[in-house]
């Protein structure tokens, strides 16, 4: 492996800009590291260069170890998006600065110089000023200088970013073939998903300071495990469905559940469908994919190749997952030319939809459902900002469902099944509450103090080795979605009573600043008393997942 | 070459002939009463005031501790302006703001201070004198004093430059493997030095002049501690008009000698860089 990195972390002012990010780039591989402007994407490219340390975790180069080793000592070239030339320096001195600090004869810096030249298409600029060239030469200048010393790793800090397209083009080009031709393994650093497609070998997407998926391009773009990475990367459709035993059912349609294992309950999920796997017809008979909703054409636009069409579902509302403050979502469609000469369709008009393919998220948090005994509360609790928050980091919808039997007694029968995570309100009657909805078929149940805001530090613990994975999964959830810590507590609080676990809990809640708990168990005999304390006191949200011995894991 | 150059603001025959105006009235004017003054000596005479040995020290003195005191504003003057510009700190506003306070002080005021601070049973002289170093009363001290009261030239003419140098090129030449003397002697200098001259030729003309600070820290040993202006004064005290005027007319000379020198040095500093930036 070319480079290795092991649970890098670095904070500023208190904040993980870089958060626990463990990756390996082989050897000769072309890797960009693709996220939104403030993922932490530059910061972790600058802590490979050594330009800051890290906090936490390892750096090792060709499986040396270059953590505490200055940047001078790393054998790497970088590339800013600035150019950063010298500008009282010619090309020719631009270019041989890193081998005059070696102290190369002149004879072989020439030489070295004429190459690099030839290699990045600038021959006989030798003497100009950077001043004297464009945008796009002193990025090739750049690049020529990042490379003079033979560095093992060149690194390249958004290079495309001061370019016009056509130049970007162009030097995307170059890069992809001094880089093909050196071998050498190459970081490429940028927020553009159309200029890491283009470019990479694979790709890693960084989010709130995460490295959220590593893939190569068409995987990642067919098959993302993350909403983030399925919105990110192109546009993309996120439509709640349910998994059945037969399949997964969108609308009217049942589709095969595909790579993901059907589930023996029925559970709600997260589809990703991309603009372009829907299909349009004038009605359900000349569907060629299957009739998934009946829709209107609600804003048509024409963008040259494609044409880009909103489409207002008839069951929108339950379909489609993504709370945009109450506003009905609409379905994203893209069409070629080929399609739309063979349907032609105008703004207004009611058109069948059908979905040609799609892909079911592993996310095991898909929507939210806020719970009380009468609708309007559960409505006040589906303002609660925490819960706004995270609906709205996650893409998702929040529900409300009124239970006026909800707390008391035993559960009897519900209508319908819980799906997603039920949220609660924090209060005295919590903890009964809790328990009465985990026991009604909850499968992860949030109890929310009405004063909660973004979580800073995520303690998580499963109380039991079966549930084990079941909570670090919807911990990883929650935590690609909240720029907070996690912190794994030891099971060893597992084997306490009552009282005992929830002081504890508590103390470590009190430890540190905007905490969130999420909750492992397995079993409700004497869950009031466990955790009363915690989901009474209205401090802290909690999180319960809960998967009972029996029912079958998701 | 032509003498009009279009411009987006008229009046350009008006501006021009105020700042002749202007800078004949402030400048050339009383220079030429200067010379003037002094023309009406015999040479012999002439040269008799100024190759006196007083003349003589005061001359070294006036110049040496004048170059000196540029020389340790260009460095600890480099030194706070970087501090300033690339450092975040409690107080920097304040520090940014004390910078000034030689400017706004009365010179007179600032000798006196100095002196009580440097004298031999002063808060830090009382310190320095058991290890056989006297800062008042002693050339030391009108360089102190001379630093001190140019000291913001310095800072002011370095601080716009030095925001120009970005942190990426340091980081570049990190990378491409120099170690820190080596990028500060390769590019932050080549990249400051035009700002540098110009503060260096500031605190310097500042200095040459300054009269006030300096009177109450030097003692006035004739030969010794002695600077030009003071002997000017002393001169015109004694009535001796064109005597004082040939000394001013030497003074005269001297500066625009060395300024003139380190003007031409800044305009080819500026050439290259024109070169650079084209």
């Amino acid at each position: 492996m070319s480079i290795t990195l092991e649970q890098v972390t670095k904070h500023y002012g208190g904040h993980a800009v870089v958060n626990d990010v463990s990756l390996e780039i082989g050897d000769g591989e072309f890797f960009v590291l693709l996220g939104p402007s403030g993922s932490g994407k530059s910061t972790l490219l600058r802590a490979i260069a050594g330009l800051i340390g890290v906090d936490h975790g390892t750096i090792a180069m060709h499986g040396r170890d270059v953590t505490r080793l200055a940047a001078r000592k790393r054998g790497v070239g970088l590339v800013f998006q600035n150019y950063a030339l010298f500008r009282h320096m010619t090309v020719a001195d631009n270019i041989e600065f890193a081998l005059r600090v070696r102290h190369v004869r002149g004879r072989l810096r020439r030489e070295r110089r004429r190459e690099l030249l030839r290699l990045v298409a600038l021959e006989g600029m030798d003497d100009r000023f950077p001043a004297q060239l464009s945008g796009g030469q002193q990025q090739r200048v750049a690049v020529a200088r990042a490379l003079a010393h033979k560095p093992e790793v060149l690194l390249l800090d958004e290079p495309f970013g001061a370019l016009d397209a056509r130049i970007r083009e162009e030097l995307r080009r170059t890069i992809r073939e001094v880089q093909r031709e050196l071998g050498i393994t190459t970081v490429l650093v940028t927020h553009d998903q159309e200029e890491a497609f283009a470019m990479a070998d694979r790709i890693g997407i960084m989010n709130l300071g995460r490295l959220l998926e590593v893939g190569v391009p068409a995987e990642l773009y067919s098959h993302p495990a993350t909403r983030f990475v399925a919105t990110f990367l192109g546009d993309a459709n996120l439509i709640l469905a349910r998994r059945a035993a037969d399949g997964v059912h969108v609308g009217a349609a049942t589709l095969a559940a595909g790579e993901a294992a059907a589930a023996a309950r029925e559970q709600e999920v997260v589809a990703v469908v991309r603009p372009e796997d829907v299909e349009v017809a004038a009605s359900r008979a000349e569907l060629g994919a299957r009739f998934v909703a009946q829709g209107t054409v609600d804003e048509l636009t024409f963008t040259g190749a494609l044409e880009r069409m909103r489409i207002e579902l008839e069951n929108g509302a339950a379909l489609l997952a993504g709370a945009d403050n109450g506003a009905i979502p609409h379905l994203q469609v893209t069409r070629t030319q080929h399609e739309q000469r063979g349907f032609v369709v105008h703004p207004g008009q009611s058109i069948a939809v059908g979905i040609r393919r799609m892909h079911v998220l592993p996310t095991p948090l898909s929507s939210f459902t806020a719970c009380a005994a009468d609708e309007a509360q559960a409505e006040a609790l589906a303002r609660a900002p925490l819960l706004t928050e995270l609906a709205a980091r996650m893409k998702t919808r929040i529900a409300t469902r009124a239970e006026p039997q909800l707390g008391a007694g035993a559960p009897a029968a519900v209508r319908t099944a819980f799906v997603g995570a039920t949220v609660l309100a924090s209060g005295p009657q919590a903890a009964r509450r809790a328990a009465w909805l985990l026991e009604a078929g909850a499968g992860e149940v949030l109890v929310l103090p009405a004063a909660a805001g973004t979580p800073q530090h995520v303690l998580v613990l499963p109380l039991d080795e079966a549930v084990r994975s079941a909570t670090l999964a919807v911990a990883a959830s929650v935590l690609r979605h909240v720029p907070a810590e996690a912190q794994y507590l030891r099971e060893a609080h597992a084997g306490q009573s009552g009282g005992e676990l929830a002081q504890q809990l508590a103390r470590a809640l009190a430890a540190v600043p905007e905490p969130m708990l999420i909750l492992g168990i397995t079993g409700l005999e004497g869950f009031a008393e466990r955790c009363g304390a915690l989901l009474e006191g209205g401090r802290w949200p909690v999180l319960i997942v809960y998967r009972p011995a029996g029912r079958t894991p998701a | 070459m032509s003498f009009r150059k279009p411009s987006v603001l008229p009046g350009f025959g008006l501006t021009f002939g105020f700042t002749t105006f202007f800078l004949s009235v402030m400048v050339l004017l009383p220079l030429a009463a200067l010379v003037l003054a002094a023309a009406s000596m015999h040479w012999s005479e002439f040269l008799r005031v100024v190759s006196s040995p007083r003349a003589l020290g005061s001359f070294r003195l006036s110049f040496g501790a004048s170059a000196l005191a540029a020389s340790i504003n260009a460095v600890f003057g480099f030194i706070l302006a970087w501090t300033l510009v690339r450092y975040e700190f409690p107080g920097r506003k304040l520090v940014d703001a004390l910078i000034d306070m030689p400017f706004a002080l009365p010179t007179a005021v600032s000798g006196i201070a100095l002196t009580t601070v440097f004298a031999r049973h002063g808060w830090i002289g009382r310190y320095l004198e058991p290890l056989g170093i006297e800062v008042a009363y002693t050339w030391l001290g009108v360089t102190l004093a001379l630093t001190l009261i140019s000291m913001p030239f310095a800072v002011r003419s370095l601080q716009p430059a030095l925001l120009e140098v970005q942190r990426e090129l340091e980081e570049a030449a990190e990378t491409l493997g120099a170690g820190r003397f080596y990028t500060f002697r390769r590019i932050i200098l080549p990249t400051v030095l035009p700002s540098l001259l110009t503060g260096f030729t500031l605190c310097f003309a500042r200095a040459v002049g300054e009269y006030g600070s300096v009177i109450f820290i030097s003692g006035n040993l004739p030969m010794k501690t002695e600077i030009t202006p003071l002997l000017i004064v002393i001169h015109l005290e004694q009535f001796d008009y064109r005597g004082a005027a040939a000394l001013g007319v030497v003074m005269l000379l001297l500066s625009f000698v060395v300024l003139f020198t380190l003007n031409l040095l800044q305009a080819w500093g500026r050439r290259r860089q024109l070169r650079a930036a084209h």
